[in-house]
């Protein structure tokens, strides 16, 4: 039988929000336009327009081993050009924020191909090639992963996720790389390292408490949905510490 | 598991303190106005410090207004202070940095100087090889020759350099025993005083494990084992135990039974406070990587002074252990730089895992009917795994709970890893007061982190999950270089050598399963006596309360250099 996902357990909107933004049969919904250019100014690796720099000739110019593990997995676009491996890096705010750095993990080995990802409490980046990267950036900036407000675009210094947010709604950041314009929306002055940008990038305005708690991915009691009144995950958890601990990393039911 | 009521919160006189005028209950706050460093008079008084060190020596320093980020310095959010858990000493957070705290460096200066070396081996080559009488009168006079000799002084030789005592005056020796009726014929001053130190239950249990024979509890000098290392410790003390015995018993300088008392002080009749390390971490005995779990919730205190908290014992390990092994060890033996302070300090300030933990308490009390405010070993749970899924979960529950409900809670403890290290410390500690079983406490500790990364969707640090998603699996394992006994386990444990943020808080969870029983010692009772001494420079059963002293530059410790440098 073939191996079926279920994208976590869970009865509540969070639980059921994880799981959408996990599963990659599910379209993701797209909140706004993020142009190419400006998706590599926020990512501050190369200029706009600038050739891709390379770590290595393109794979059809080099000799290739005899292996099969090439034979059966298929180049990503940047692994075939000999792009250099480069990042982007989020903070998520506990206050409802719509990702959150294990979700954003999960969601990502789901629906992105040759990512490395890694997680913090704090942050969470991703790593591929350049051009793969810009694609997965893209995407994961335009649509409901992504909040102006509450997520950051941040390489380092990447204080805030877990302070209280500003009287205007905006997680702290120490560098104020993103500013909440008077209009509302929310323009990114400086690329995700700290340097400032030679023009402000727009991504668009906040999304409102409402909707922030409908795509919540993480429990939290006072501004969402309590961890405690999702027994079945609760559950689901006790069940897989229980497990092993009594069988290592080969469970099986008594 | 079910929410109890509790409407005391430890943590709140901290936060109102740390956010003077703000709704601690807030959701927002104001940013970039607090004039960055300003707001922090001890970092001004390091700018000023530094601008007269440039002065003197013509070499640029502290400049954190030019070079933090480029000319954006600390500060940009509210700069906190800090409670000590426990003692209601609020201090600076710099001044909890080892470096800048005196009663730090003591704690573990007084541990790495410390071995313990029996008499009975040599008191048997004396008497069977040599033939020498051996009485309380002379084991008194041996302990002058001792006292004498210990901080580096000569008794036998001619035309010897010496030691000056003002240099040396944290080094002497005491010894104890079980037999009631030998202490009594020892020099009080020499004598720890096993009756008058631990409550009678303790004290009656200690002197059966001790019986007849007697220990010799050494302190070297400060200034030697920092000079030196800790491998030093054990032999410093048995060359001037050897010279002492000669001197005291008039034996021959060079005769073979020599070989055999320096045999004992230096090997057989030692007992080191830690065991030397592989050659990958390269340190001798007597280094913080070395100590076994149990044996450091026997070098503190607590529960023989305040034998009826169990929580409050179990706290003042964490703290200690957690400025040893994450400030001191992990951080600048094993990392190196400046070091993990503040992943070590959210467990032992603003009284938020004490909150924690005490809710705990009251949830075994009033779920499984543990009277924990009366160790005993009758009333405690059987450690099945449904029981410790139980507590764990509570307590992880309940301490999410107070970060969400209160967002400066949350703001305090910035840091997935804090919250981590604190959550599971709450849920491993309560679980094992319950169970009395330290290896029970730890798959406490291992559901707690499950149940946290899930809900929140984080945890700590890269590699700080690694060993905590794979815990459940060896928490309760015996296979070797797989698992142990709590007690045995250490820094150097396989699967806790990495990670800032645990070790201090595994050896509490050791500590409190013995703590909870009412034991008088959790893996060696000679280690219990010997840092029940109120001669050390450090007082092992406040360690938090110290710590709090040596931020306020209250703490005196030991080392003095003054005699021999030039006059400010």
């Amino acid at each position: 039988m073939a191996y079926k996902p279920q994208y976590g357990p869970g009865t509540t909107q969070v639980a059921e929000n994880r799981r959408k933004q996990m599963n990659p049969e599910y379209k993701l919904e797209k909140m706004r336009d993020i142009t190419d250019e400006d998706v590599v100014l926020i990512l501050g690796h190369r200029a706009p327009g600038s050739a891709y720099p390379t770590a290595h000739p393109p794979l059809a110019e080099q000799q290739e081993p005899d292996c099969p593990i090439r034979k059966i997995v298929a180049a990503t676009e940047g692994a075939k050009a000999g792009d250099r491996v480069r990042y982007i890096q989020f903070a998520d705010s506990m206050f409802n924020a719509p990702s959150q750095p294990y979700q954003r993990t999960y969601t990502e080995c789901y629906r992105f191909r040759g990512i490395d990802p890694g997680t913090l409490s704090g942050r969470q980046i991703v790593e591929c090639r350049e051009r793969d990267l810009e694609k997965y950036s893209k995407e994961l900036i335009e649509t409901e992963m992504f909040d102006p407000a509450r997520i950051g675009i941040r390489g380092a210094t990447v204080h805030g996720h877990s302070l209280r947010l500003a009287e205007d709604g905006m997680m702290f950041d120490m560098l104020q790389r993103c500013v909440l314009g008077e209009d509302g929306v929310v323009r990114y002055v400086k690329d995700q390292i700290g340097e400032p940008l030679d023009r402000a990038v727009e991504v668009g305005k906040p999304l409102d408490e409402n909707w922030l708690k409908a795509h919540s991915t993480i429990y939290h009691s006072l501004v969402g949905t309590a961890y405690r009144d999702d027994a079945e995950y609760v559950e689901y958890v006790q069940r897989i510490h229980s497990l092993r601990t009594k069988y290592g990393f080969m469970p099986k039911e008594e | 598991m079910a929410k109890i009521e509790r409407s005391q919160k430890l943590f709140l006189k901290a936060l109102k303190e740390k956010f003077q005028g703000q709704d601690v209950e807030s959701e927002t706050t104001e940013f970039y106005k607090f004039g960055g460093l300003k707001q922090s008079p001890r970092k001004m008084e390091f700018m000023k410090a530094s601008r007269a060190i440039e002065m003197d020596r013509g070499i640029s320093m502290y400049e954190p207004e030019r070079c933090h980020l480029g000319g954006i310095p600390l500060g940009q959010r509210q700069l906190m202070t800090y409670e000590v858990s426990g003692t209601g000493v609020f201090v600076e957070g710099d001044d909890l940095h080892f470096v800048n705290n005196a009663a730090m460096q003591q704690f573990w200066d007084d541990i790495r100087r410390t071995v313990i070396v029996g008499m009975d081996l040599a008191h048997q080559t004396l008497q069977k090889r040599l033939g020498k009488e051996v009485t309380p009168e002379t084991i008194n006079e041996y302990l002058h020759v001792l006292n004498h000799a210990m901080p580096g002084a000569a008794v036998v030789q001619e035309h010897m350099v010496e030691t000056h005592p003002g240099l040396v005056d944290d080094c002497y020796v005491k010894v104890f025993t079980g037999d009631d009726e030998m202490a009594d014929d020892i020099e009080p001053q020499f004598l720890l005083n096993i009756e008058k130190l631990f409550p009678a239950k303790q004290a009656e249990a200690l002197k059966a494990a001790v019986g007849k024979s007697m220990y010799q509890a050494i302190h070297i000098p400060t200034s030697v084992s920092r000079t030196c290392d800790g491998g030093t410790t054990s032999r410093w003390s048995a060359m001037q135990i050897g010279m002492s015995f000669i001197g005291a018993y008039r034996m021959c300088a060079g005769e073979a039974a020599v070989a055999d008392l320096s045999y004992a002080a230096k090997h057989a009749g030692v007992i080191q406070m830690a065991s030397h390390l592989p050659a990958r971490r390269a340190r001798g005995p007597n280094e913080p990587g070395g100590i076994m779990f149990g044996l450091f919730s026997d070098i503190i205190q607590t529960d023989r002074t305040h034998p009826h908290d169990p929580a409050k014992a179990s706290l003042e390990v964490v703290g200690a252990g957690t400025m040893l092994f994450d400030q001191i060890w992990l951080g600048s033996y094993m990392s190196g730089g400046v070091g993990f302070t503040q992943y070590a300090t959210a467990a032992y300030t603003d009284n938020i895992l004490d909150e924690y933990t005490y809710y705990g308490m009251d949830y075994i009390k009033d779920k499984y009917n543990v009277d924990w405010k009366n160790p005993n070993p009758d009333d405690k749970v059987k450690p099945t795994q449904e029981v410790v899924n139980d507590i764990a979960t509570e307590v992880n529950l309940n301490a999410m709970e107070q970060y969400e409900q209160f967002p400066t809670l949350m703001e305090d403890h910035f840091g997935g890893s804090q919250r981590a290290g604190v959550m599971a410390a709450a849920c491993g500690l309560s679980t094992a007061i319950a169970t009395g079983n330290s290896n029970a406490g730890l798959n406490g500790w291992y559901l707690s982190m499950l149940l946290h990364k899930d809900g929140w969707s984080r945890l700590g640090f890269f590699g700080y999950d690694l060993q905590d998603q794979c815990g459940s699996s060896n928490s309760l394992s015996m296979r070797p270089d797989e698992g142990a006994m709590g007690e045995v386990r250490g820094p150097n444990y396989p699967n806790y050598a990495m990670n800032v943020g645990h070790q201090g808080e595994y050896a509490a969870i050791v500590g409190s399963a013995h703590y909870s029983r009412g034991d008088a010692w959790s893996f060696n009772p000679l280690v219990k006596i010997c840092f029940a001494d109120p001669s050390l420079k450090f007082n092992f059963a406040e360690p938090r309360r110290e710590f709090a002293k040596g931020a306020i530059r209250e703490f005196m410790p030991a080392g003095e250099r003054s005699l021999i440098i030039p006059a400010r």
